[in-house]
């Protein structure tokens, strides 16, 4: 090799040691400072996953009839029956989440009793379809309140139903 | 004249010994008196964050780092991993084009 290769390639490995140096010194000073987030999340999820390992080995907690409350993987427990109370979007009552499917049946009339009710809310339903506009019923921008003004039943002037500006004639 | 006044100069201890400076140091000071070494290392290290090899690099230390346990790493450790490994996965794309600027540099230099 000639003298110049020589030294050229000398001074390049010199470079490359310097660059390695703070190479290393940089992930040590990340390992020691705990800065990895994914190492300690991948601690953490070790812990777990061997904390359930050892739940599943339990034959006491097999099978979800023997236990009213079953835990899942992250320790929670849920009751057999949602029971988070929130407002129906059709007629305004209050109902449990885990009879909110039943209860839209008789809201918005499957059945044949319901659709002999006359209430504020099926007033609601035809208006709602009679001014025409499909962007009423289905996007979620153009009217964010119209929902929640059913459950007042008043389905006010169409000025104020399309509160983002877009004034629509009936 | 006082005997004081010619008295011969302390003998400093490094002169007796002292050699020439080689030509790598020579070539060194050249370097980075001219700023040329600092451009040369910003150069290589965008190169290798570039192609990938830093993290490739930073993939093995966290390997290790994992393995080892993160408190009972040291510097030394870690340099002493990636050193193989890292000079020998230099692209040669990036290797010829550092050693040509350096020996452009060395010409000029008239090294």
């Amino acid at each position: 090799m000639g003298s110049h290769a020589q030294l050229s390639s000398q001074f390049f490995g010199d470079l490359l040691d310097s660059i390695i140096v703070d190479v290393a010194s940089e992930c040590h000073r990340i390992a020691r400072l705990g800065l990895d987030r994914n190492l300690e999340e991948e601690e953490e999820e070790l812990r777990l996953s061997a904390q359930a390992r050892v739940r599943v080995a339990d034959p006491s907690n097999s099978g979800e009839a023997n236990s009213k409350y079953v835990v899942d993987i992250f320790g929670q427990t849920h009751p057999p029956v949602a029971n988070e109370i929130f407002d129906c979007m059709n007629c305004g009552r209050s109902i449990m989440a885990g009879r909110f499917a039943p209860h839209l049946e008789k809201c918005m009339g499957k059945g044949r009793k319901a659709r002999l009710k006359v209430t504020r809310s099926s007033t609601a339903v035809q208006n709602r379809y009679s001014q025409g506009s499909p962007v009423s019923t289905y996007s979620p921008y153009s009217n964010s309140t119209s929902t929640s003004r059913l459950s007042n039943g008043t389905s006010s002037g169409a000025g104020e139903e399309y509160s983002n500006g877009t004034f629509q004639e009936p | 004249m006082r005997a004081s006044v010619n008295r011969p100069p302390t003998p400093d201890v490094g002169d007796t010994q002292e050699k020439q400076p080689t030509l790598e140091e020579i070539i060194n000071i050249k370097f980075i008196e001219s700023g040329e070494k600092e451009r040369l290392m910003e150069l290589l290290r965008e190169r290798l964050i570039e192609c990938g090899w830093k993290d490739e690099m930073k993939a093995l230390c966290r390997a290790f780092v994992k393995k080892k346990g993160r408190n009972n790493v040291t510097v030394d450790d870690l340099v002493h991993l990636i050193t193989p490994k890292g000079r020998a996965s230099i692209p040669d794309s990036i290797k010829a084009e550092l050693l040509q600027r350096i020996r452009t540099f060395l010409v000029s230099a008239a090294l």
